[in-house]
């Protein structure tokens, strides 16, 4: 499944798109369309689980233990709960979706850990810019926190998202290192 | 009297369920337990939903959305999963399994069943209810309450035998198709919650405290069940590629001489 239903078009980002469009295209052409559709699903898997560990994160961590950010404050508009609700949902699912392939690519030992650690980090760092800029700012869901000063939080929610997005980037440009991911390869390769 | 009427009707179908997987099992076939698992499961949380204490306090709002969680998304689930049409095709007598068949075919299910109208059903129904007078309506009388329901219970059906049905369907719709679904509905389903949290909605729920609880639980409660859909749906994917994975490592093993 090359490309799970998941597609809000903001949710991963053209540059995770991009990115992942051009490493999966030359490893297919260095090793052959099976390792480049195992590459794909292995960058496909990274991406959907970062997206659901940073809307995980930003559910449990700021809205139920620190009770930072607020379920709704009054200012909400309905596009800004429409989408809310889109990544509440699609974050989540995005999740599960994301382990699943994780599992198959395991089971077809074509799993390539640099891969999947960096789209990771580029689906969680695209969710967490997305959050930042469009929910927060320009749809003024909610704020990230009430009562104090708010451009230094502003500041730091959005350079650790630059920052997870860089090094994710940095991570799937570098070589592959498919040689270190012995310790994930499974009987497809005695099988092969 | 027409309180008991889902109950005696669910006991009507369990029972002929029984008797049809003991046929089954005469001729030697079985009929996995977890389907049946999956029936039981299914029918108690409609009796838990529509027979006392639930119903009987349901005029309080965080009451209701129980209930509509119950009625309209957990006991859809566990019955799509118990496959009752798969035991019916395969237990009925020729001509009602014909019937039967056709039914299944006509162009009318083929529509009912497709994600689209089952999302568009299932969600149509809830924002009518909560944000249009619908619900204060449904509290004054028993006839709207009851057809509020049956609607509740036979949206979420469509939508769940879409997303994670087992059954044969013609055009059973692909994992990402089914994925893409419950996204939709599930965003759908939140983003009301949080609405009528916003509005203090629905008319007629009571007290505003009352209504802003019963958004919450449906948002959280809708979510849970949503996330158990999508392992659901994604389990179904590994399980069925996976039989294929071995099919094909079977293959070339088996031409060698």
């Amino acid at each position: 499944m090359g490309r799970p239903g998941l597609a809000h078009p903001a949710a991963c980002g053209a540059g995770v798109a991009v990115a992942a469009e051009m490493t999966t295209s030359r490893l297919a052409r260095a090793a052959g369309d099976g390792a480049g559709k195992q590459t794909r699903r292995t960058i496909w898997s990274g991406v959907l689980a970062g997206l659901g560990l940073a809307a995980f994160a930003d559910e449990t961590v700021f809205h139920q233990l620190l009770h930072w950010h607020h379920f709704y404050d009054k200012s909400t508009l309905a596009v800004g709960l429409v989408s809310d609700g889109l990544f509440h949902a699609g974050g989540f699912i995005a999740m599960v979706a994301g382990l699943f392939l994780l599992a198959d690519t395991l089971r077809r030992g074509g799993f390539v850990p640099k891969r999947w650690w960096a789209a990771l980090l580029l689906g969680a760092g695209g969710f967490q810019l997305y959050d930042g800029i469009v929910q927060h700012k320009l749809l003024g869901l909610h704020q990230i926190r009430y009562h104090v000063t708010l451009w230094p939080y502003d500041l730091t929610w959005n350079l650790i998202a630059v920052v997870l997005i860089a090094a994710g980037a940095a991570l799937m440009t570098g070589r592959a290192g498919i040689a270190g991911s012995a310790m994930f390869r499974s009987d497809a390769d005695t099988a092969a | 009297m027409l309180d008991l009427i889902p109950a005696a009707l669910t006991l009507l179908a369990d029972a002929g369920y029984g008797l049809a997987s003991c046929r089954l099992s005469r001729r030697g076939h079985r009929w996995p337990r977890r389907r049946a698992a999956c029936l039981l499961a299914g029918s108690l949380c409609v009796a838990v939903a529509l027979l006392p204490p639930v119903a009987s306090h349901d005029y309080l709002f965080p009451v209701h959305v129980v209930q509509h969680l119950l009625l309209g998304m957990a006991a859809p689930a566990f019955l799509a999963l118990s496959a009752p049409v798969t035991l019916a095709l395969r237990t009925l007598p020729r001509r009602m399994r014909r019937a039967l068949l056709r039914g299944l075919h006509s162009p009318v299910i083929t529509v009912l069943a497709a994600p689209a109208t089952a999302v568009t059903l299932d969600l149509g129904g809830l924002y009518a209810l909560y944000l249009t007078g619908l619900y204060q309506a449904a509290e004054g009388d028993s006839l709207i309450h009851a057809a509020v329901h049956l609607h509740m219970f036979l949206a979420g059906c469509l939508l769940s035998w879409a997303l994670i049905g087992i059954d044969p369907v013609r055009r059973r719709p692909g994992t990402r198709m089914r994925l893409a679904a419950l996204v939709i509905a599930a965003a759908g389903h939140d983003t009301l919650a949080k609405l009528m949290y916003a509005w203090t909605l629905p008319a007629g729920g009571g007290p505003a405290t009352a209504r802003q609880q019963g958004a919450g639980l449906m948002y959280y409660g809708g979510t849970a069940i949503d996330v158990a859909l999508a392992v659901i749906v994604m389990t179904q994917w590994y399980l069925a590629t996976g039989r294929a994975l071995a099919r094909s490592r079977r293959r070339p093993a088996a031409a060698e001489p």
